[in-house]
């Protein structure tokens, strides 16, 4: 039964991506409905097929197809595939809905029937990934998923800003592959199969080599600092709900790669547990820190997933360590944040991402100091960014906080246990980890109340029009979901057979929603009703202005003072004086700029070192054909020498 | 949800909203007597709330909904944190109540909506209000999350009830751990409660102004709940401070003759910590807002000392 409803998933996945090219040029809606119709129901199917097999806990193994005695296309759906195939289905069936209304707004005619066979590539690249039962079609699958992404992100080729957003990711994500891939070369010379098995060899270098190299191959795909730099250009340069597949569902097939490895293949040591703590925290911290500072309301979203990424690698981090320090019931307890901070964040990222997409649809700007004024013109796309902004402010009873309460119940039951030193390090990871998840509720206080409260900043926002009905659904599922998953969790964790130390949040949800109507019964008992719509205080004008409410950036203002050592700026000034003792100006410029850090001491110096390998490289290439000849010659010689020494 | 549970629900609400209106005048008295004023009666705060309960509702035209679930929202969020520090009477904990995260995130939720509505009117002085709110909340919260991690380790359990249950049966006096951590909870209540050096509760001038100046364009019936919400959260964080360091008159089983005593006792050990609390506020002068960071780098160095302190003990 599951094999079917996979197989078949495939196929219409597959027909998604075949009838539109073959309808290339016909520029009609059908097309391009059909084509997201058959995502729809592949998704539903893999939602039916994942959920079965994670009531039923089976593991289930087959093969496809087998090209080579060696290798073949086999997969595996155990119980950690499942859940991440649940997450898949349930965004890409959401985002499909959207896109089918999406993509009619914007440009491009007949390439949309491109857009929309990507798409759905892209989706069943991701499945397969998650499937793949060796390592080696996880690496042929993960190669197609990076490629299809790629062309996603080159959506708009034509402008400046996508192409060297695409030309960037396909770099990074090529570097990601490379990684990936000596990882699983590796793994395959030291045990002569590409089989996701346990290592028999424990603490061999060569382990620790495979190890570093999927670890970094993940990160960068995962977008931990300092490989992030790709998703700031990525997510702002492709269509939104593309950037709500990439952001929501492919980063966490990182994070599934990172599980998978570390739980099938891999003895971790501890260290490496401290490795993934540290670049986790470090990751979450600076996201949001650099989240605060954005005023794109993609690039915000962009690195607020930067910080999830790091909450969730954090759990990771603290499931490695508990497991190397044997304490197996603190690990699986970690491990479930972690996962369930992955299903949860690909629940709100999604749905703030499509119901941005909505706001930049209809106000014609990324700009959030251009909005405004939105929640009375748009109240229902409003209202569900706001359970989003809810949700990943980890506040209760939201599903963000369930899955970050998980990470501090183990952060606060590891200091009983770890020796002494290992407690500092928790703690200061604690401390930082607490720090995200308050900033991140100032980043989307800011977030919200610039793009959606007070006076419209531009005529664009003011003539701003709530959008059409399937933009509403597809967001509106997830936002259902966000709060299912918030108010249930432990009800949900309990169905699938984790016993968790969380509070009840029903009963905590029922707690607040009988305190709000006794309160608003005893008011309505004891207060005067009377209510009257009129100007307040407005410091004085006759009228409020929009020029003069608070701005996206005076609220992070303080915030930027207080990190101003993280954001390190450059002020330059040139001036031009009449006289010789530089008394009396004549002209001059001065700029303040924020700083690229990363960009700009590791990113930079690294392309300049290839480029200059390349031109080492290149001059061996004169186009002349004597000299071509002379390598051949030299190479023969070489190999003849080669053999006849060594064979 | 078993009957004493329910009746807890019941006393512990009854209790924080009819106390924390006294608490918050009483600051207000002794912050008079040291300036040589007489001050307003102890009463005062109560005859406020009424008198804002009769007045009319205003909202700016520009605002939202949001403007308008705030204070219910607000009200609702600071009660259900209230439920989770035991005031008079600790019961056996239901369904993960009393878990000391969630009741900071509680808080959290409350602050959240009082932020946004800030910004709703559009108005310059709310946007400040939020924006100064909302950094000094961010930066204020790896100490709070270090002092409860070191409550947790010190108690070995995440729950307030399981807390004040284990204060209550050794008595007083606590421990030198305790006092310390103490003194950083100390600092915690002043800084959420927007007391002097942090925030100064008495003006609306815009140079000092951060809780004020969010809930400015809240009117009426509105305000009164802003108002009682404060007053409780304040209560609630007194509460959780005096219970854990000198918990003596605190019922643990349920009798008219206990829950009597034990409100007698909270009013009497409030009174004396609202006290200390205006002397404290009194003693001082607001600090410049860019000075707080290096305030609470203070109190999170001493809260993480206490905790190296008691880690390597």
């Amino acid at each position: 039964m599951i094999i079917e409803l996979f197989v078949l998933a495939i196929l219409v996945l597959l027909s998604g991506t075949l009838f539109p090219l073959i309808a290339a040029s016909l520029d009609r809606r059908s097309v391009r409905t059909i084509s997201l119709s058959c995502i729809i129901v592949a998704s539903v199917l893999l939602g039916v097929l994942s959920i079965m097999n994670l009531l039923s806990g089976e593991s289930v193994f087959f093969t496809l197809y087998q090209p080579l005695p060696e290798f073949s296309f086999s997969f595996v759906l155990d119980r950690l595939a499942s859940f991440f195939l649940l997450i898949i289905a349930v965004v890409s069936a959401c985002v499909a809905l959207y896109f089918t209304e999406y993509i009619e707004h914007i440009t491009g005619s007949t390439r949309r029937n491109l857009l929309c066979s990507c798409t759905s590539l892209f989706i069943l690249a991701m499945m397969l990934v998650v499937a793949s039962a060796n390592t080696l079609s996880f690496f042929l699958f993960w190669e197609l998923m990076a490629t299809s992404s790629f062309f996603l992100v080159m959506y708009e080729y034509s402008q400046l800003d996508p192409r060297k957003a695409g030309i960037f990711y396909f770099i990074m994500t090529q570097l990601s592959s490379l990684f990936v891939l000596v990882g699983i070369i590796v793994l395959y010379v030291m045990t002569g199969s590409f089989a996701f098995l346990p290592l028999t060899t424990v603490s061999a270098p060569l382990v620790t080599i495979a190890f570093l190299a999927l670890f970094i191959g993940f990160s960068i795909k995962a977008g931990i600092i300092p490989f992030h730099k790709w998703l700031p250009y990525a997510h702002p340069a492709s269509p939104s709900p593309v950037s709500a597949l990439m952001s929501g569902v492919m980063l966490k097939i990182a994070v599934y790669g990172l599980v998978r490895f570390l739980l099938d293949v891999f003895t971790p040591d501890l260290w490496w547990g401290v490795l993934i703590l540290a670049a986790g925290t470090a990751s979450a911290v600076l996201g949001i820190i650099y989240a605060l500072k954005e005023h794109d309301v993609k690039g915000m979203l962009a690195y607020s997933s930067i910080e999830n990424i790091g909450i969730i690698f954090t759990g990771i981090g603290l499931s490695v360590i508990f497991t190397a320090s044997n304490l197996p019931l603190l690990a699986t307890l970690s491990l479930l944040g972690a996962l369930f901070h992955s299903l949860n964040h690909a629940m709100f990222k999604s749905l703030l991402f499509l119901t941005a997409g909505s706001v930049v649809s209809a106000t014609h700007t990324r700009n959030i100091e251009h909005m405004g004024g939105l929640a009375r013109r748009m109240p229902v796309t409003s209202a569900l960014f706001f359970v989003g902004a809810v949700s990943i402010a980890a506040l209760p009873p939201l599903n963000g906080f369930a899955s970050e309460l998980l990470i501090f119940m183990s952060f606060f039951s590891s200091v009983a246990v770890m020796d002494p030193l290992f407690k500092v390090l928790l703690f200061i990871c604690l401390a930082l980890f607490a720090l995200t998840s308050a900033l991140s509720a100032a980043c989307f206080v800011k977030a919200f109340g610039s793009i959606f409260l007070a006076l419209p900043r531009s005529p664009e926002s003011a003539a701003a029009r709530e959008v059409p009905r399937a933009m509403l659904i597809g967001p509106g599922i997830l936002a259902a979901a966000c709060i299912l998953l918030g108010v249930c969790a432990l009800q949900i964790f309990a169905v699938v057979g984790f016993a968790v130390p969380l509070p009840d949040m029903l009963l905590v949800s029922l707690l607040l929603i009988g305190m709000a109507a006794l309160t608003y019964a005893v008011l309505y008992f004891t207060a005067s009703r009377e209510v009257r719509v009129s100007e307040t205080w407005g410091c004085g004008t006759l009228s409020q202005q929009a020029s003069a409410e608070y701005s996206g950036h005076g609220f992070s203002e303080p915030l930027d003072i207080i990190f101003l050592s993280i954001y390190r700026t450059r002020t330059t000034n040139e001036r031009v004086f009449f006289d010789q003792k530089n008394c009396i100006f004549k002209e001059g410029t001065g700029e303040i700029r924020l700083l690229k850090i990363f960009e700009e001491y590791l990113y930079r110096p690294i392309a300049r070192q290839s480029m200059k390998a390349a031109n080492t490289i290149a001059r061996f290439q004169n186009g002349c054909l004597d000299t071509y000849l002379l390598y051949v010659f030299i190479t023969v010689i070489a190999l003849i020498l080669f053999l006849g020494w060594f064979a | 949800m078993n009957l004493d549970f329910f009746v807890y629900l019941v006393i512990n609400t009854l209790v924080v909203i009819a106390v924390s209106p006294l608490f918050v005048s009483l600051i207000k008295k002794v912050k008079a007597w040291t300036q040589g004023r007489q001050g307003p009666s102890v009463l005062q705060t109560y005859f406020t709330l009424v008198k804002l309960l009769k007045k009319e509702v205003i909202y700016s035209p520009n605002s939202s909904r949001i403007m308008r679930v705030t204070p219910l929202v607000t009200m609702a969020a600071i009660l259900v944190a209230a439920l989770f520090v035991p005031l008079v009477f600790v019961p056996e904990p239901v369904g993960g109540i009393g878990n000391i995260i969630l009741f900071l995130y509680l808080l959290a939720l409350a602050r959240f909506f009082m932020a946004l509505a800030g910004l709703d009117a559009g108005s310059s002085f709310g946007g400040m209000g939020s924006s100064r709110e909302m950094s000094i909340s961010s930066i204020i919260e790896p100490t709070t999350i270090i002092v409860f991690a070191a409550l947790a380790f010190v108690f070995k359990t995440l729950n307030i009830f399981d807390m004040f249950a284990l204060t209550a049966a050794a008595g007083s006096p606590a421990t030198p751990t305790l006092i310390l951590i103490g003194i950083s909870l100390f600092i915690i209540l002043i800084v959420e409660t927007s007391r002097i050096p942090v925030d100064n509760p008495e003006t609306h001038l815009e140079l000092t102004m951060i809780h004020e100046g969010m809930i400015l364009e809240q009117s009426g019936r509105n305000l009164a709940l802003m108002e009682l919400s404060a007053a409780v959260k304040m209560t609630v964080l007194m509460a959780l401070l005096i219970n854990l360091i000198v918990p003596f008159g605190l019922a643990t089983t349920l009798s008219v003759a206990g829950i009597l005593i034990a409100v007698i006792v909270l009013v009497v050990k409030g009174s004396i910590l609202a006290g200390i609390i205006g002397l404290f506020e009194s003693s001082m002068a607001k600090k410049r807002f860019f000075q707080l960071p290096s305030l609470f780098a203070m109190a999170f160095f001493f809260s993480t000392l206490i905790i190296i302190i008691e880690v390597f003990s």
